[in-house]
């Protein structure tokens, strides 16, 4: 830290920031601070949002003691609480809205993905086609807690009746009052859906399902993100943590001409940004996509969760884990068990968040964000999590942001948000390495064939990597790669089929390299025993000391 | 939390509110009317008129979402002919390839009931804002519907589980408090016995399940009847309710509370102040564990570890040294402990 010449008496003084992550379960905070001339995150930690700020400063402070100038250890405390703040936070509620559509499957499908994607929860969603008589349709949607309406239905050349009856459904349904109805269907039916609501109640919005072939999910995410906007968070957008880690990631990738995907997993809410090498963005919150949203607590998905496990859980305990995460989502896993049930959950939360748009493939860094990826106990926990939950094609470098400072600096202005990553780049990621993710394979024969070309060292392989193989290579932080990777013509690695043969450049991080031939998405024996086998010897390859055994 | 505190009622849409802001208001007050809509009812339109089904656009008097009375004209004919609603209801569609009209019907007028006690603060859309003077518990979960009774305690000590063959005719219309746990069997015991709720410390989310289903298959097959509500205030699993609130429950056994289970909050009125939790806890402390492998059970801070440590998870974390009830001193995040203070007086 640089200390400058105090106002009054010439006492000691330092430049501070805080940079803090309001979260629904658990605050983040980083200090940041120069030291030999430059802007550093000096220390972080992170407590339950229930506790009280003084104890984070508290956190901080001692975390700050045995590196700060003496001349200011005894006054941390104070210039901590007194330090200006960038600071962002987990919206205060989601967006309730109520969906009708004609069809489960088309319309419907993908009106709900534009809306969950957008921040909303669909509290209530009717279709022509879910078999509920007319009345319970009506009676549900009368008895929802909304905050907006969505009505999708019909393709634009078509038409169609049904699309109008949904209509007359909602419009019964809402009576009268404020809430807006989005109409996100048939063109040709906006004048019909429009006269049946009250002058200016009906907003019309493209269809994104103009044809039985072609989504276009976009603009309606765009306008239910600006909705929200106008309805529940009034003017403070770029606050938001889904906001501000957005345009933090955006902003990675522009600077470092990368495609960057980020994915934040919080209590709550659950984050997707992607980013190309312009930093043009887009992303995907989900309000019900967090650990402790509910999502993971409905019929069925415990039981789902306990056959996706290593270890061997009961479905009840899975169960009643997850309820009690959701219950009291501040607390920690305190036991193995618990720690499994919760990465198990991460990983599934994350295949669903990658599920929701196109397949990530040619991704060049992937960030994971949120205090059960970030701070994992150990990094190859947050690499499997990230690697089987997203499971990016291609040669990938990954990353975590431990303090979680994404948010924050993504709350800066546009300027100023160039400014912070670009000072604190060394800083707020910690890398885990790089991955090679290939897609098919065939039995019997070798998927990938890698050779490790390490600066300063001696090569490794060639390595085969058969289907449904994973190898974790070491390559530690900073140290630099040439990969030539020879594919069997079944796989692919992201690049057009044609290209047999890839070579790239890969940097390492604090779990290593690792090649992964377990296909997208993972196949995964049937037997309980056997899948059980294979996901504990992928674990263990990922948490164990790389070696180049097997390299040679 | 004690004191006065604002509840929101939230109303159906289609409720006509039969209070005024500032009314005092009952549990059992009837706070609005509502008819619920019927299963709908196809009306030609154009053949009384002898029109095509094409015209019935220009034959309708109504749109779609209005809400129309008995005898309130439906369609009209340039010649003076008329098709008139049957009854009072809500038109949901309009047919052009039938020329038909899909209606349905209002059922009878039912109430809505408060279940609270209190003054009405405001009437907002889709709810009711009520000033309640009383004791307000928030439960970690809770499912079913809102209802109030008097307040009984169903077992003798806060670790017991609440058995079947414990509930009987004495519990009807009665807010029972159980222990560590009731099986679905026993939820299905209490609901058809006329137990108005069930306050427990925790539940198998499976036996939760289990008895939302058979509710479920019993309403479907209309064998169902009386609402029943279910709190839980301190986790899933076999958790026993912390011994100073068991305390204050025994204490107020024979008071009139409400359940609200979806909301999670339970009510009870003319009520000393309820234990208060703090979710930082300090040394000396009387603490209740939240996670495994210590969950529901009490002991008191002893010390607070220096630096981060591992928990048995390997999560670097806060740690505190915990000296259970039983003897056993174990090291706890500090995050899965929560502080149980005494009741403050008012």
């Amino acid at each position: 830290m640089t200390f400058g010449p105090g106002a009054a008496g010439g006492s000691a003084t330092t430049e501070l920031s805080l940079l803090m992550d309001i979260g629904s379960a658990w605050t983040k905070a980083a200090v940041v601070g120069r030291t030999r001339g430059r802007w550093r995150i000096a220390a972080h930690a992170a407590q339950p949002s229930g506790w009280d700020e003084a104890e984070l400063i508290a956190t901080l402070a001692a975390r700050l003691a045995g590196t700060a100038d003496p001349r200011v250890a005894a006054r941390l405390d104070a210039l901590l609480a007194e330090a200006p703040r960038i600071s962002v936070h987990t919206p205060t509620r989601p967006g309730r809205i109520a969906m009708a559509a004609v069809s489960a499957e088309l319309s419907g499908a993908a009106a709900r993905r534009a809306a969950e994607s957008a921040g909303w929860v669909v509290v209530e969603a009717v279709t022509a086609d879910d078999g509920r008589p007319s009345a319970e349709r009506l009676s549900a949607l009368q008895s929802a807690e909304v905050d907006a309406w969505l009505l999708a239905g019909g393709f634009d050349d078509e038409g169609g009746e049904g699309a109008l009856d949904m209509a007359g459904l909602v419009a019964a349904a809402r009576g009268g009052g404020r809430s807006p109805v989005v109409w996100a269907g048939s063109a040709a039916l906006r004048d019909d859906v429009a006269a049946l609501f009250d002058p200016g109640v009906l907003r019309p919005v493209a269809n994104p399902r103009p044809s039985p072939d072609r989504e276009n999910p976009l603009p309606l995410r765009r306008y239910l993100d600006a909705l929200i906007e106008r309805l529940v968070e009034r003017g403070t957008a770029r606050q938001l943590a889904p906001i501000g880690f957005g345009r933090a990631v955006a902003e990675l990738a522009r600077a470092g001409r990368l495609r960057v995907v980020g994915v934040d997993l919080g209590a709550r809410y659950a984050t997707w940004a992607s980013a190309d090498e312009n930093g043009i963005a887009d992303s995907r919150v989900v309000a019900s996509g967090g650990l402790a949203s509910g999502s993971l607590t409905l019929p069925g998905r415990p039981a789902a969760l306990a056959h996706s496990l290593e270890m061997a859980i009961d479905e009840l305990a899975v169960a009643d884990a997850l309820q009690n995460l959701r219950a009291r989502p501040g607390s920690l896993p305190q036991t193995d068990e618990e720690l499994a049930i919760v990465q198990g959950a991460s990983r599934e939360l994350l295949g669903e968040l990658a599920a929701g748009g196109p397949a990530p493939s040619g991704v060049d860094l992937l960030i994971g964000s949120g205090r059960t990826i970030a701070a994992a106990p150990i990094p190859g926990q947050a690499m499997q999590m990230l690697l089987d939950g997203v499971r990016p094609i291609g040669i990938v470098q990954l990353a975590i942001d431990p303090a979680g400072a994404l948010g924050p600096l993504g709350a800066l202005r546009d300027d100023e948000i160039v400014e912070g990553l670009g000072m604190l780049r060394d800083d707020v990621l910690a890398p885990l390495g790089a991955a090679v993710i290939c897609q098919g394979g065939r039995p019997g024969h070798v998927s990938m064939r890698v050779t490790v070309h390490r600066v300063g060292w001696p090569s490794l392989g060639p390595i085969d990597i058969r289907p449904g193989q994973l190898e974790l290579l070491p390559l530690s932080r900073g140290q630099v790669a040439e990969l030539e990777i020879d594919l069997d013509p079944s796989v692919r690695l992201g690049a057009p089929r044609s290209a047999r043969s890839v070579q790239a450049t890969v940097t390492g991080g604090a779990v290593g390299l690792v090649l992964d031939a377990r296909d997208v998405p993972l196949q995964l024996p049937r037997r309980t025993d056997d899948r059980r086998t294979v996901l504990s010897s992928w674990r263990e390859t990922l948490l164990r000391e790389p070696s180049v055994e097997g390299a040679a | 939390m004690n004191g006065a505190s604002l509840h929101r009622i939230h109303l159906p849409r289609g409720t006509s509110v039969t209070v005024r802001v500032g009314a005092a208001i009952r549990p059992d007050e009837v706070i609005g009317l509502r008819r619920g809509a019927l299963a709908p009812v196809q009306l030609p339109l154009t053949r009384p008129l002898h029109r095509p089904p094409g015209d019935v656009e220009q034959v309708l008097t109504v749109r779609p979402g209005e809400r129309v009375e008995a005898g309130q004209p439906l369609a009209l004919n340039e010649g003076g002919g008329a098709v008139a609603a049957p009854m009072a209801g809500l038109v949901l569609s309009v047919s052009r390839r039938d020329g038909t009209l899909l209606l349905a019907p209002l059922g009878p007028e039912e109430p809505v009931i408060s279940h609270v006690r209190g003054r009405v603060r405001s009437i907002e859309e889709g709810a009711l804002a009520v000033e309640v003077p009383a004791a307000r518990l928030r439960g970690v979960g809770g499912a079913g519907d809102a209802v109030h009774g008097e307040l009984v305690v169903g077992v003798p000590t806060p670790e017991v589980e609440l058995r079947a063959a414990a509930i009987d005719s004495g519990a009807t219309g009665k807010i029972l408090v159980g222990g560590s746990r009731a099986s679905a069997e026993t939820l299905t015991r209490a609901r058809a016995m006329g137990v108005a709720g069930i306050v427990l410390g925790g539940v198998l989310d499976k036996e939760l399940r289990d008895f939302e289903a058979i509710q479920r298959r019993r309403s479907e097959a209309g064998g169902m009847t009386g609402s029943f509500g279910i709190l839980l205030v301190e986790g899933f699993g076999k958790v026993g309710i912390d011994p100073q609130l068991f305390a204050w429950f025994r204490a107020h056994a024979g008071r009139v509370a409400s359940l609200f289970g979806a909301d999670r909050l339970l009510y009870v009125y003319d009520a000393a102040p309820l234990p208060e939790r703090r979710l930082l806890a300090r040394v000396g402390d009387r603490v209740i564990a939240h996670r495994r492998p210590f969950q529901g059970r009490g002991g008191v801070l002893v010390a607070l570890l220096d630096d981060l440590h591992a928990a048995q998870s390997g999560i670097p974390t806060r740690m505190a040294l915990v000296r259970f009830e039983d003897g056993r001193l174990a090291p706890v995040p500090l995050a899965n402990l929560e502080a149980t203070l005494p009741a403050t007086p008012r």
